[in-house]
């Protein structure tokens, strides 16, 4: 069906088509499949500087190695389950019942995003550690580092990801389903299982392969609560910056590439069972009050939010302290920021925010709907790049920015030392979510819309501009709140990128918690968080200004 | 379709709005940072406290020369140099671990440059063949919870082979050598120290009461002032810092001496403006550095030092040297994977 809309398309459409598509490729070339390629390259060249699989085997064959790799499954797995399963509840919950309070726990369910990866171990330790708020006070002895400090911190991270794109998949739905399913007189369970599910396939395996790749990648938490537990992502770091080693963090970069390769194919196995659940004749749902139901939702979700607003409280208790955890009198002294610059980093770090969330407006939703529109045979191709930076640990990005992009004469070697490598780094290391999130959502928008335009004698390019745009805009100003957000906290890939004078607020997070400045640290996160909320509330006003309502911007 | 009116207006104002912040940001991110004659770029591992005092007054000594600095870890700064080593951005090097300085990767990048004043760093604290000097150090000492030793009524450790006795099973923790300088200097020291044999039986004996291996180096002791552990392996300055900021911890140096760790500095090869590079070198063995470095580091090679209230009252003594382990950086660099790929068999398994 795909390949016959295409065939139907006028010529100017055909080579409109192959022209979008070919520059999406090759931009997502220039900036994903170079720079891996300059630093892959070197998990090939061995010590003895011959080129061959040497430093594979010597890795493999390494005791230490194997535990690595199956800590690194067991915290993905564990934890991508345990993510799809509370969010799952938590995005029906807001989407599908009448609860009270819904913005207000979805608010909170994004927090986690609102800050770097490290923070969630941070206040994590300060919650649950030995000397922590529970061990304190309580006089118990827990101890968390290790596997469930990994666990929960990362659960807690990972868990607004999840939580976005599976609300996204349950935004939509129609109600003609519903009322049928009923009508056959089908029990919630079975219209759960037969409809509702069903609906959300594509999203649930986006969510999958989203949560467990940022899991295995994820470097901030576990080399805070980590203990003596080691993960991939660690042990690149160890051998990288620790040892100076790149081939053997090439090596590890390699292996965490495995997992993209597999989502590109698990999600064209469910792509192909994908159906567009809105169409033009469908009645959207509305969701009716059911008192015993929706409070059973509530309570689950005030419990969710809880949680997560317990390890985000903590952080911010902590900034406002003398001395955690002896001295608990309040204190403003950890925002004077005594660092080399002061607060500067974070209007850096707003600015380069700003670049890439305009960037990512063009790049990746456009990306996501060029591969929509233009089914080719270099679709595939497009997408497996796409998604490929999600599986790529942000410390392998950077250098790789380095290696392929400081080369006089090099054509973008002018971007190199500039904010823009800061911003493209950042769009391409999280093309992957922008890209999935705006394709699941311009899946359910159905292709009915284009057909119809195009059979009224439009061309692509008009019915992009005059019936596209105006459906999917809301999404394309998700996307680029997403990327907004997403600039301001990552940590790994861009470290390797600041120049003198582009210092980030989140690489001042890492560097303060790494001297020992555990306030300050707490401090600097929560101006990061402060400044993310003020940007949604600002933006949300504006849209309100401007007489639109009813948009979320997060999702 | 009732929205399309509005969604017009929208999409065209979005459109503007979108298209011009995207003209407006591109054009200012893309002035590129062109270097111009007084500029100079300085790459460091300093903390970020000590480096701001050190600029100030830099700032006020050679107020020609416009100095930008880029301060990253040690092995973060290194992985930065090494992958652009092809075409380098900086033209200095300051207070970076001498152990990595003489990594042949990095050497290859530097040219030998003396400052006219060197004579004031004793030569076992400079490079043979000139490549770099070191003008501040830091020294390994533990970092003792007074909070938690109470509780678990243990007595003050004062030396390494204390800290193998049965009732600190546990309490322990140290820096990981494989990703921590601080780490792999205190495991290095012991090696030679002891000899391998007897040193790598210490270290056995030590992985018994170690609770984890961290990270960084610094993170042991801010675990133990925090009291998420009783007792981190790390080092003085971070100690000293502690100390001062109000957390109830004893700084010990281990009797048998400790092990320290030199900042060296040293002048790239590709540098585009040696003049201002060579001044700023010049300015770090000058009167002016010496005395912000005396208020900051534990370590200060040039002779003749003042040593800070807060550094003498955590028990620093006046001369430092009575208290070092003298390190064979030489031996201590060549040995290094071999070294870490044994300790890795033993502990990380």
């Amino acid at each position: 069906m795909t390949v016959s809309r295409t065939s139907r398309l006028p010529d100017s459409d055909r080579v409109f088509g192959v022209a979008t598509v070919m520059a999406t490729i090759l931009l997502l070339v220039t900036f994903v499949l170079i720079p891996l390629w300059a630093i892959l390259k070197n998990s090939f060249v061995t010590p003895d500087g011959g080129i061959g699989f040497g430093n594979f085997i010597h890795y493999f064959a390494d005791a230490r190695f194997v535990t690595i790799v199956g800590n690194t499954f067991e915290v993905g797995i564990s934890v991508t389950l345990t993510t799809l399963a509370l969010a799952y509840g938590f995005a029906y919950a807001v989407q599908r019942t009448a609860m009270p309070f819904r913005n207000v726990l979805r608010i909170v369910a994004l927090l986690p995003i609102f800050s770097p990866s490290l923070v969630q171990a941070l206040g994590l330790q300060f919650l649950l550690g030995r000397n922590g708020f529970v061990n304190r006070t309580f006089g118990t002895e827990i101890d968390i580092y290790g596997f469930w400090g990994i666990f929960i911190s990362d659960l807690v991270y990972a868990f607004p990801h999840a939580f976005l794109i599976l609300s996204t998949a349950l935004a939509v739905a129609d109600a003609r389903l519903y009322e049928s399913a009923d009508s056959l007189g089908a029990g919630a369970w079975r219209i759960f299982r037969t409809v509702t599910l069903p609906a959300t396939r594509y999203g649930l395996a986006s969510a999958a392969f989203v949560v467990f790749t940022i899991v295995i990648t994820d470097f901030g938490n576990a080399v805070v609560i980590g203990g003596n537990y080691s993960v991939l992502a660690v042990e690149i770091y160890n051998q990288v910056s620790g040892q100076a080693n790149f081939s053997m963090g090439a090596v590890i970069g390699v292996l965490l590439l495995l997992p993209a390769a597999l989502a590109v194919i698990g999600e064209k196995w469910i792509a192909r069972r994908q159906f567009a659940s809105l169409t033009a004749q469908s009645i959207p749902l509305v969701v009716q009050p059911n008192r015993a139901r929706d409070a059973a939702w509530f309570v689950y979700s005030v419990v969710v939010a809880l949680a997560i607003l317990s390890l985000v409280a903590i952080v911010i208790y902590a900034s406002f302290v003398r001395l955690w955890p002896y001295n608990l009198s309040f204190s403003l002294r950890h925002y004077q920021f005594d660092v080399q610059n002061g607060i500067q980093p974070l209007w850096t770090s707003i600015y380069v925010a700003l670049l890439t969330a305009v960037l990512s407006v063009f790049f990746v939703t456009g990306a996501a709907y060029v591969n929509h529109a233009f089914p080719m045979r270099a679709s595939r191709i497009l997408y497996f790049l796409a998604i490929l930076p999600a599986a790529v640990p942000g410390m392998v990005l950077g250098l790789g920015y380095i290696l392929a992009f400081n080369t006089p004469g090099q054509p973008v070697y002018w971007i190199y030392d500039t904010i823009l490598i800061i911003a493209l780094c950042n769009v391409y290391h999280y093309h992957a979510q922008g890209f999935l999130l705006a394709t699941t959502n311009i899946k359910q928008i159905s292709s009915t819309f284009d057909e119809a335009s195009a059979t009224l004698g439009a061309t692509k390019l008009r019915t992009v501009w005059r019936v596209t745009l105006p459906m999917i805009w809301p999404t394309v100003l998700a996307v680029g709140v997403f990327f907004f957000m997403r600039a301001m906290v990552t940590l790994s890939a861009v470290i390797f990128l600041i120049t003198p004078s582009t210092q980030l607020a989140a690489v001042s997070v890492l560097y303060l918690d790494d001297r020992g400045a555990l306030n300050q640290a707490a401090a600097f996160a929560v101006c990061i968080m402060a400044t993310v909320v003020a940007f949604l509330i600002i933006t949300q006003l504006a849209l309100r200004l401007a007489g639109i309502r009813g948009v979320s911007l997060v999702r | 379709m009732a929205r399309s009116s509005i969604s017009n207006t929208v999409r065209t104002s979005i459109g503007r709005l979108a298209a011009g912040v995207f003209i407006g940001a591109t054009l200012v991110a893309a002035v590129p940072g062109i270097s111009q004659a007084g500029d100079i770029t300085v790459y460091t591992s300093y903390e970020e406290d000590e480096l701001a005092a050190f600029l100030e007054a830099m700032k006020a000594d050679l107020p020609d020369v416009n100095v930008d600095v880029l301060r990253l870890s040690t092995g973060d700064l290194r992985a930065r140099m090494l992958a652009e080593a092809d075409n380098p951005k900086h033209d200095v090097i300051w207070g970076w671990a001498a152990t990595s300085m003489v990594d042949p990767r990095i050497t290859a990048m530097l040219e030998p440059y003396s400052p006219a004043d060197i004579d004031k760093v004793p030569a076992r604290f400079r490079d043979k063949d000139g490549y770099w000097f070191a003008t501040t150090g830091y020294m390994g000492a533990f970092c003792v919870n007074n909070e938690e030793m109470a509780k678990d009524n243990l007595p003050m450790p004062s030396s390494w082979q204390d800290l193998i006795k049965p009732e600190y099973e546990g309490k322990l923790v140290m820096p990981n050598p494989a990703s921590s300088g601080t780490g792999y200097l205190h495991v290095a020291s012991i090696l030679q120290m002891m000899g391998e044999e007897e040193g790598w039986a210490y270290l056995d004996a030590l992985d018994k009461n170690m609770d984890q291996y961290i990270k960084s180096g610094s993170k042991p002791c801010n675990a133990a002032s925090a009291g998420e552990n009783t007792i981190g392996i790390s080092f003085a300055l971070r100690a000293i810092k502690n100390i001062d900021e109000g957390y109830p911890i004893t700084m010990v140096i281990p009797s048998e001496g400790a092990g320290h760790e030199l900042e060296a500095n040293a002048l790239m090869k590709t540098s585009q403006n040696k003049e201002d590079a060579k001044k700023f070198l010049d300015w770090t063995v000058s009167k002016g550095a010496e005395a912000e470095y005396n208020k900051w580091k534990s370590i200060v090679t040039m002779q003749g030092r003042d040593m800070p209230e807060k550094f003498t009252s955590a028990g620093l003594p006046d001369d430092i040297s009575t208290v070092l382990f003298e390190v064979d950086y030489g031996w201590a660099a060549e040995n290094r994977d071999r070294i870490i790929a044994e300790w890795q068999k033993r502990y990380e398994n």
